[in-house]
């Protein structure tokens, strides 16, 4: 659905570096840490995002498990918002550019 | 309004209530998660950091007024739907500074599993070890009791 959205959006006439360097998809990806109970993070899922107890459990399992999982990708700015939230809740959260464009 | 209320040994956590003050000074200027690479501009980097720091600060004023009058007099702390997502979000601060502070000796499968012999460690680390568990609880407890007012807020 956010693929689509971005993909059809037309470029603007004139765009700065920074605008270029932006554009595309981006994800947010949280990190594993030894600390944060998993309860906690699914918890967290839940309320940043909406998940269902589902969701958020497998998201919780790749952090657990894999050391890290894509939890949401879209548009930047939006990908700072919930990289925020994430931070306040005290998630090692990063935001990474998709390759694929 | 769902309100928790907890009995706790005050010989046991009163010892402890040090500790978690002294992590929570560090956390007055520290972030608990250091934010990973975002690619931000300085000016905007540190206006992410600042609000997150103030965050922060206002999440753990909430988790040391639990420990008031009533506390010290009865050993009873209380939680409901206003403070229990500040108090859970400090609690996970508190922990991670914790971690930084004290438990990195331990190493993070330890302290992934919890399995600690009290006993074999010195007096500092013990006490840590014993608030990252304390705090822990209280995480579970609010997590079991109150997701729900955390989830609707």
């Amino acid at each position: 659905m956010t693929v689509s959205q971005s993909k059809t959006q037309g470029a603007p006439a004139a765009q700065s570096a920074t605008e270029l360097e932006y554009e595309g998809l981006w994800r947010v990806v949280v990190l594993n840490d030894p600390v944060n109970l998993m309860s906690y993070v699914v918890l967290v899922f839940k309320k940043v995002f909406g998940f269902d107890e589902t969701t958020a459990r497998k998201h919780m399992l790749e952090v657990h498990e894999q050391g890290r999982s894509v939890v949401w990708s879209g548009m930047r700015e939006k990908a700072e918002a919930y990289a925020f939230t994430l931070q306040q809740w005290h998630l090692t959260t990063v935001l990474e550019q998709d390759e694929v464009r | 309004m769902k309100r928790i209320e907890v009995k706790l040994a005050l010989t046991v956590v009163a010892p402890l209530l040090d500790v978690i003050k002294g992590m929570a000074e560090g956390l007055r200027q520290n972030l608990a998660a250091p934010h990973g690479p975002m690619d931000l501009d300085a000016e905007f980097s540190a206006a992410w950091t600042g609000e997150l720091l103030e965050a922060q600060n206002a999440d753990v004023a909430a988790l040391l007024a639990m420990f008031n009058d009533e506390f010290f007099a009865e050993g009873v702390i209380a939680f409901d739907e206003d403070n229990a997502e500040p108090i859970v979000r400090a609690t996970a601060a508190v922990r991670l500074r914790l971690r930084e502070h004290y438990l990195k000796p331990l190493g993070d499968e330890t302290l992934e599993s919890g399995n600690v012999e009290l006993e074999r460690l010195d007096d500092p680390l013990r006490k840590a070890f014993m608030c990252y568990l304390f705090l822990a609880t209280i995480q579970e407890l609010i997590i079991q009791h109150l997701d729900s007012s955390i989830l609707e807020s």
